[in-house]
């Protein structure tokens, strides 16, 4: 935590970064914490609470924080994917931030969980954890961290959707969607999601309905998952804006194993790596084309 | 008014009476789908009911939909006919509403009924009882107390239930409680001994009322001098911009109104949800946006809830229910910040001490 802290404030006393985003404790449980003065340091903490993808403070999108154009961010091995598709996707410059990466062993589903990390709290990000020390940063803290446990509630909720008939499936999906009220709190929380004018806020044409009927919550949430095959980072912040607990992590995690499957690419912390939309191979299989 | 009280088996043979009877009965219980949380919904019986659970929906669902159609158009060559949408409501009754969501519906009342009656607004409230249970205190986000309300406020309810050993103790608020109690009085017992529920209130009201009690008159002459402050971008941060605050809020009531083609011979206007906290709420044709980012935008629902609306309606736009702090992913927390801005008037007004904040 101290070293955390130390460098933070050096960071800042330096003036090598104008704010740096990391984490606090809040009245309920972890949040994100915005340290523009040295003396804020001491605030930040890190811990298996911090569940949240605070690159997502990176995005263009984000006009309230233009006022402090360095920042320095606390990413943990997971988080550095998501940086990854903003650099590989020409959304950020690499040498505008600073990326404070902490060694991680798991996180909880929820920013005000107690208690060691077990299968049953886990997030469902850390099933297949690839990165617990992050690569892509230019300070690396903390000391090496254990696997987390597995995800048990993951892996039972895929095989249940594979083991559907397609008419199964897109009933189970029909009852999730029609739980949807349309706030595009999952567009807004999403790292990923930077584009300034969204397809479902264009109204000339309106392509997506905006009312919280099946046919503009269906068209909303495929389209979404969509835009986000091959783009991805599974953090899983989507699911946990939701005020109404539709499963998006779910269809991000479904769709991100077809991608794996047909496209051979997996999110990863390499920049460098192209996206599967991003890149031509001619050993495509398309399959799916008629 | 009078007290009676009610047991279990009663209160379910009563449901099975009224359902039998084509009024729809809308209680906590668990949402259908893999999230399983407790909102309020149509419920067939009393075993589906959770009673005493702060549903994380809100009940205004059930008078103001998320999404709504309210006209309908039919287009024949040259001629458009307009198709009004019904706006009658069958016989309906809330079980189990908290004290903050039935409080929440009068509230509202008051923007529903102000230059325009609304009425499917209206013909709602009209057609439904509202049955409160008395809230056990809630938990560290919520702050009724502050608002001026508690866990047994009987505002908004035709009835509240006290939870007892074995049923309930029910007290009448509004003479259509009395009426519909009078209705189906052979399920209801007399009162009997009321150690039981004047203990569970006094309990509700202790835990309650040590929570911080802002002061909201003293912040709400701190909003109306502080439009321009450097708190709204500071406090906006970490907001995500994402509007489940409001969408979640009993309260929050704003909406937006579409036209939508269903083919190419007509089509419906809907009503639906709209939230302050997107930019698109104040995106002008012009492509202008006097609502710029994301402090302009988390200002104005803090000043619509505790500066505007009690201008306008002599009451403040917020039960005290918690539930924006408790749904917001990045921790925005609506009593921290009643909070901050109570301290920020104490240095103005010096009758409002930081401590007092903290006075039960």
């Amino acid at each position: 935590m101290k070293e955390l802290q130390d460098l933070a404030r050096r960071l800042l006393l330096e003036g090598r970064v104008d704010i740096v985003i990391g984490y606090q404790q809040g009245p309920r449980g972890v949040r994100p914490s915005f340290v523009t003065r040295p003396e804020q340091a001491d605030a930040l903490i890190f811990d298996e609470r911090c569940v949240h993808n605070l690159v997502t403070y990176l995005s263009p999108r984000r006009a309230h924080l233009a006022a402090w154009p360095r920042r320095a961010v606390v990413v943990k091995g997971c988080d550095t994917r998501a940086v990854a598709v903003l650099l590989r996707e020409s959304h950020i410059d690499r040498e505008d931030i600073v990326l404070i990466g902490l060694r991680c062993g798991g996180v909880h589903r929820s920013a005000e969980a107690s208690g060691p990390l077990t299968a049953e709290s886990v997030a469902f990000r850390c099933a297949d954890c690839s990165i617990r020390e992050p690569e892509l940063v230019d300070h690396l803290l903390g000391d090496p961290r254990p696997a987390p446990p597995g995800n048990s509630r993951l892996a039972e909720r895929i095989g249940q959707l594979e083991s559907m008939s397609h008419e199964q499936r897109r009933e189970f999906w029909n009852n999730e969607f029609s739980r949807c009220i349309r706030c595009h709190a999952c567009r807004q929380v999403c790292p990923m999601c930077y584009c300034e004018r969204c397809i479902a806020d264009k109204t000339r044409p309106r392509w997506i309905e905006s009312s919280a009927h099946l046919r503009g919550n269906t068209a909303w949430n495929m389209i979404r998952a969509m835009h986000l095959a091959g783009r991805c980072v599974g953090c899983g912040e989507c699911g946990r804006a939701c005020p109404v607990g539709i499963p998006l992590g779910l269809l991000n995690r479904k769709l991100a194993m077809v991608v794996d499957e047909h496209f051979d690419y997996r999110a990863t912390d390499d920049p460098e790596v192209p996206g599967p939309l991003g890149s031509f191979r001619s050993d495509d299989a398309e399959e799916f084309i008629v | 008014m009078q007290t009676r009280s009610i047991k279990t088996k009663e209160l379910s043979a009563l449901l099975d009476q009224l359902r039998a009877a084509g009024v729809e009965i809308i209680a906590p219980a668990r949402a259908p789908g893999v999230g399983r949380a407790v909102v309020y919904r149509r419920v067939s019986g009393f075993s589906d009911i959770i009673m005493g659970v702060q549903p994380r929906g809100t009940l205004k669902e059930h008078f103001l939909p998320a999404s709504e159609r309210i006209l309908g158009w039919r287009r024949g060559g040259a001629h458009l006919e307009l198709l009004e949408a019904s706006t009658d409501c069958a016989p309906r009754i809330v079980l189990g509403a908290f004290p903050c969501d039935a409080a929440a519906l009068e509230v509202v009342d008051a923007v529903m009924g102000w230059d325009y009656r609304d009425e499917f607004w209206f013909n709602r409230r009209q057609a439904t009882i509202v049955v409160s249970i008395a809230c056990d205190g809630g938990d560290e986000s919520c702050f009724c107390h502050a608002v001026g309300l508690s866990p047994g406020s009987t505002r908004g309810a035709d009835l509240m239930f006290v939870p007892v050993d074995g049923g309930f103790q029910v007290e009448v608020t509004t003479g259509r409680g009395q009426a519909w109690l009078e209705e189906h009085q052979e399920y209801f017992s007399e009162a009997g001994d009321s150690t039981q529920a004047v203990a569970f209130q006094e309990r509700a009201t202790t835990r309650s009322s040590q929570r911080p009690r802002p002061h909201m008159e003293s912040i709400g002459r701190w909003l109306k001098n502080n439009f321009q402050h450097d708190y709204w971008d500071q406090l906006a941060l970490r907001c995500h911009g994402c509007g489940a605050c409001t969408m979640v809020c009993p309260t929050c009531h704003c909406f937006d109104l579409v036209d939508e083609p269903e083919g190419p011979e007509g089509g419906s206007r809907r009503r639906n949800w709209d939230t302050c906290q997107a930019a698109t709420f104040t995106l002008h044709a012009s492509g202008h946006n006097p609502r710029p980012g994301q402090g302009a935008r988390y200002r104005q629902r803090i000043l619509h809830k505790f500066s505007i609306y009690p201008a306008r309606f002599h009451e403040l736009l917020c039960t005290g229910c918690g539930r924006c702090s408790r749904v917001c992913s990045s921790g925005m927390d609506m009593l921290e910040l009643l909070g901050e801005i109570h301290d920020m008037a104490s240095i103005t007004e010096p009758t409002t001490s930081p401590e007092a904040r903290n006075e039960p």
